[in-house]
């Protein structure tokens, strides 16, 4: 009885410095400690990606621009010994992420490599389904722009390796918005007269992001630096809160924005609905296509405050199970090499982990914003790091969802996620 | 006549009976009760009609809402069917449902017989449990059979799905089997043992035989239940050469890029409808019998 | 052999399938449900015993998943029997065409339920849905209304999704019970002067009865495991997760098996008890079933 009550107090001890490393930002590298993660991981070293051979099978979500699939092809093309196969998920990350844990729960080998969301990676590690790959990473190391690497890093180890990174920005249609907002309070205004807002505000993780980029512009916070308590419940938080319901009554947002994933607000912005979009780089490319009028800047201020942006991407884990991991980091290492990267940011505005991907002037003709995002991304803030992150992104979006379009009250909404993640917290 | 045609008589009398027509109301009430009946073919067919305008619809046109496509094409079937996962998939739900619907009227018709013929104690209180266990909620059993199957690595496998399927599809064959096999009249057999026959040679010979329309409606609505089934199909399986189709067809990735793949999701639900329809169409009677066995009976 | 002996081999096959895949995997998902399984730690475990339980009925979700599927219940199954019994009278008089009636009837319930799940949320689309089109065209009001991003709203296109898919077959249903009511009954009735209303609600409705109490059993008991539904139009978000749902997510989203897997008994308890309370109320049926030997 006494260990275990030891050891949970050592877990909420670790997860208060997880959460504050992690929250921290700034470009640390300084990742997460867990307790447990990494006692029997099994490693994946350098050596064992050169002489791969057999087949390896990617997971990852939907490949809508068609870059994924093209790469695996010239992988294999390069690589005879080692045959990859691509296995979309779903688009929606809530559905990837389901899938990919089923899978795992069940030590199924089916996928070698994991295409994970930057805020599961804690979580998978903590449950054993990761290889220790910080021999691979440390090879290579100083190719990775450092802040990327904090999302992979729990207890001095890497548990996968960064596939690509991702800022928030803010989309304006040039034939209705004349000059780009530098508050969020002046793209509300312009949006009330010029033709709408759009923002990923469906009932999931993609509203969460959207909140905490206005939450952290005003200075409020989810958890406390020592990441032992919610902290959501704040005056900053109430005036955030407030202002998105203000922005929806008023409608400056239009109101079947409650059902838009990036994909809907996309389609809104493209199609004319909105004149102005909060989403992530990859719209660029496919805006393009389709012949918007259209520029992008970095998100803008809330009020007086700085901006901020969170930290997104994927990362390529190595599964526990996968029979091959050789052939797997082999491929993980293409996935996350020069040529890949540039090919990924180039053809879905998928922003690469590789600071000289920026420099690249091709990545730079066809990305124009590739340096201000560049900024963005070393300077972006993570999402809390922990391995009940879903919960506690879960209570977050939940209650802001209902603030926005079911009329809460944005104190009521505060107090509940604030007590809900309190109780996530405590999650044995 | 032989004893058999007396039966097939007797039988087919009573299933007349249930066919009576109403009574015909007056010239007014007439007109009112066709308009009716269109409404119900309109609200009954409408959603269906939609589906197939939607599955031959493609690129843009998919997020208009035409009630007629203006360039029908078939590319979303046979993008359908060039799609491995779409088809193993099929071939997964056929698997599944079959084995458990022969299963189920295997050892059914065993129980339904005894349930309707035998005498013995406890009758009551396995009706009541067979019966209960129909009403099972699926969430209920998805959580442990998820643990249970990773265990014993019964996960992501045909018998991980056809064994809780069972849990819901014989409870049910027993129930209506047990209602047609009430129907036949007992003095065939009785004079079938009179000569001589053991129970089981009578069962074999004679019930069977004369059950078989039960059998079929039986076969069917399971096989229809299985078919149907999502929640275990979603949680026992997560690759997609062990999904069956209900499961597929919620995660498809299609294979248009952009588009939310609505188009093909129609062309698939249309592909698994077409010949349920065509089988409840041939066999509405028998089934309509199967769904209000024991609801007459009052 | 015996009676007794033969009835024992024919029954206990289906008695051993369903002890192994209805009874064993309840009994363990109540084991489930009285330990805490690490979410962190896997393999970690700890008793708890009510605990999960106690967390579950102080809950807000938990009750409110509780509302809505008793609301949802209640108001489809009212639908489809008003729905369905109106149909069954149509059908019951048509002279004609009896036969495709009862095929066009059958078609909404043979098709994929989660393939019409997802055209209906297509259809209710806010911006390019045939519904709001269809208002639009009709001049009616609501045509902006974002059906499935509202509270209510969502609540009424599922339940109005399921009510497309069952009253049919409510209809055959009820169908099939008046068309056991004898003629002579009403003649007598119309010669002793009473009107079609009266010759309705005095003597189809109480011969109708045992049909409508099967039918609503059977729905009433289907509504309140409502999964399909929820899961494809809106992933239980705008007040429409039912109790199915709401525990599957706990169990598959947030891995929280002890707390996903009580839930999934008090579901599992709620729909037994509704259960056992219709079997008493039509117990006479099952006895007869159990009796006619």
């Amino acid at each position: 009885m006494n260990r275990k009550l030891a050891s949970a107090g050592a877990i909420l001890a670790c997860a208060a410095i997880a959460a504050g490393c992690g929250s921290s930002g700034g470009g640390g590298t300084s990742g997460s400690t867990v307790a447990g993660v990494g006692s029997n991981a099994k490693t994946v070293t350098p050596g064992m990606a050169q002489n791969a051979k057999g087949s390896v099978t990617w997971c990852i979500g939907k490949d809508t621009t068609g870059a994924f699939s093209q790469v695996v092809k010239l992988y294999n093309q390069q690589n005879p010994n080692v045959h990859a196969k691509l296995l979309e998920l779903p688009t929606s990350a809530d559905a990837q992420r389901t899938q990919l844990i089923q899978r795992e729960q069940a030590k199924s080998p089916e996928c070698d490599v994991l295409g994970m969301d930057t805020i599961w990676t804690a979580e998978f590690a903590a449950q054993g389904w990761l290889r220790d790959v910080t021999p691979a990473i440390n090879a290579r190391k100083s190719e990775f722009i450092p802040s990327t690497l904090g999302t992979t890093q729990i207890n001095g180890k890497y548990w996968a390796v960064p596939f690509n990174t991702n800022a928030g920005f803010l989309y304006y249609n040039t034939s209705k918005v004349k000059q780009p907002p530098t508050t969020w309070q002046q793209a509300y205004q312009m949006a009330k007269t010029d033709g709408g807002l759009g923002y990923q505000g469906a009932r999931y993780e993609g509203l969460t992001v959207d909140f905490l980029e206005l939450l952290y512009s005003n200075g409020g916070s989810v958890l406390s630096s020592d990441g032992k308590k919610a902290t959501i419940d704040s005056p900053q938080a109430q005036q955030v809160l407030s202002f998105m319901q203000q922005g929806v009554k008023s409608g400056a947002v239009p109101k079947s924005a409650s059902t838009w994933m990036e994909e809907e607000s996309r389609n809104a912005f493209q199609s004319g609905k909105v004149s102005l979009l909060r989403n992530w780089p990859y719209v660029y490319a496919l805006a393009k296509q389709a012949h918007v009028k259209f520029n992008l800047e970095p998100l803008p201020k809330f009020g007086n405050g700085q901006a901020a942006s969170i930290l997104g991407g994927y990362n390529l884990g190595i599964s526990t199970y996968s029979k091959n991991p050789g052939g797997a980091l082999s491929f993980v290492n293409y996935a996350t090499g020069p040529a890949a990267q540039k090919k990924f940011f180039i053809k879905s505005s998928l922003p690469a982990v590789l600071t000289q991907t920026y420099s690249d002037p091709a990545v730079k003709k066809s990305q124009p914003f590739a340096p201000q995002l560049l900024t963005a991304v070393q300077q972006g803030k993570p999402r809390p790091v922990s391995p009940v992150y879903t919960q506690i992104s879960e209570a977050i979006d939940k209650n802001v969802y209902s603030a926005l379009w079911s009329g809460t009250s944005p104190q009521t909404a505060l107090k509940n996620a604030q007590s809900q993640i309190n109780k996530a917290l405590q999650t044995f | 006549m032989s004893t058999a045609e007396v039966t097939q008589e007797r039988v087919a009398s009573r299933a007349r009976v249930r066919e009576k027509a109403g009574r015909r109301p007056g010239r007014g009430g007439q007109i009112l009760v066709w308009v009716g009946v269109l409404l119900t073919i309109v609200f009954c067919l409408f959603p269906f009609y939609w589906i197939i305008n939607t599955s031959l619809k493609t690129g843009s046109e998919l997020s208009t809402g035409h009630v007629f496509p203006h360039h029908p094409s078939v590319d979303n079937y046979t993008s359908i069917f060039k799609n491995a996962d779409f088809t193993t998939a099929l071939k997964t739900s056929a698997i599944v449902a079959g084995s458990s619907t022969i299963i189920a009227l295997t050892i059914g018709s065993f129980a339904a017989y005894a349930l309707a013929r035998l005498r013995f104690k406890f009758k009551f209180l396995i009706l009541a449990i067979i019966l209960s266990t129909t009403t099972f909620p699926p969430i209920a059993i998805a959580a442990p059979l998820f643990k249970l199957w990773t265990d014993i690595g019964f996960y992501n496998t045909y018998q991980g799905l056809i064994l809780p399927f069972l849990t819901f599809v014989l409870p049910l064959t027993i129930y209506i089997l047990t209602s047609f096999f009430q129907e036949i009249p007992k003095d065939l057999e009785e004079a079938a043992l009179v000569d001589g026959a053991t129970r089981f040679q009578a069962f074999r010979k004679i019930v069977i035989p004369l059950a078989a329309p039960g059998m079929v409606t039986a076969g069917l609505l399971a096989f229809i239940f299985a078919w149907n089934e999502f929640l275990l199909s979603i949680t026992l399986t997560s690759s997609a050469h062990r999904r069956p189709v209900s499961a597929a067809i919620a995660f498809f990735t299609g294979s248009q890029q952009f588009q939310i793949p609505l188009g093909t999701i129609a062309a698939a639900t249309v592909t698994i409808t077409v010949p349920l329809i065509v089988l409840v169409i041939i066999f509405q009677k028998r089934i309509v019998a199967g769904l209000t066995a024991g609801a007459v009976k009052g | 052999m015996s009676e007794r002996r033969l009835a024992a081999y024919l029954v206990s096959p289906s008695l051993i399938v369903i002890a192994l895949v209805a009874a064993y995997p309840i009994g363990y998902a109540i084991w489930l449900s009285l330990n805490q399984y690490s979410v962190i730690h896997p393999g970690l475990s700890r008793w708890v015993g009510l605990d999960n339980y106690k967390d579950a009925l102080t809950s807000h979700d938990f009750w409110s998943a509780f509302k809505t599927t008793f609301i949802f219940t209640i108001i489809s199954v009212t639908l489809e029997l008003v729905l369905g019994l109106i149909m069954a009278l149509l059908m019951h008089s048509a002279f004609r065409g009896r036969g495709v009636l009862r095929a066009v009837v059958l078609v909404p319930w043979a098709i994929l339920t989660v393939g019409t799940a997802m055209m209906w949320k297509t259809i209710f689309d806010a911006d390019l849905g045939f519904a709001n089109q269809l208002l639009k065209a009709l001049h009616l009001p609501g045509s902006h209304t974002v059906w499935l991003g509202q509270n209510g709203y969502a609540l009424a296109v599922m339940i109005f999704a399921d009510v497309w898919k069952t009253a049919p077959f409510m209809a055959l249903l009820l169908l099939a019970g008046l068309q056991v009511i004898p003629d002579d009954v009403y003649e007598a009735a119309k010669v002793d002067g009473a009107t079609a209303w009266q010759r309705f609600w005095s003597i189809t409705m109480p011969l109708l009865k045992p049909a409508i109490l099967v039918a609503l059993i059977f729905r009433t008991l289907d509504a309140l495991r409502i999964f399909d539904l929820p899961f494809v139009l809106t992933q239980g978000a705008n007040g429409t997760t039912s109790l199915s749902l709401y525990a599957y997510q706990q169990l598959t989203q947030n891995r929280l098996i002890g707390p996903g897997s009580a839930l999934a008994v008090l579901t599992f308890v709620i729909v037994m008890t509704v259960s056992f309370l219709y079997i008493r109320l039509v117990g006479g049926n099952i006895r007869g079933l159990a009796e006619e030997t």
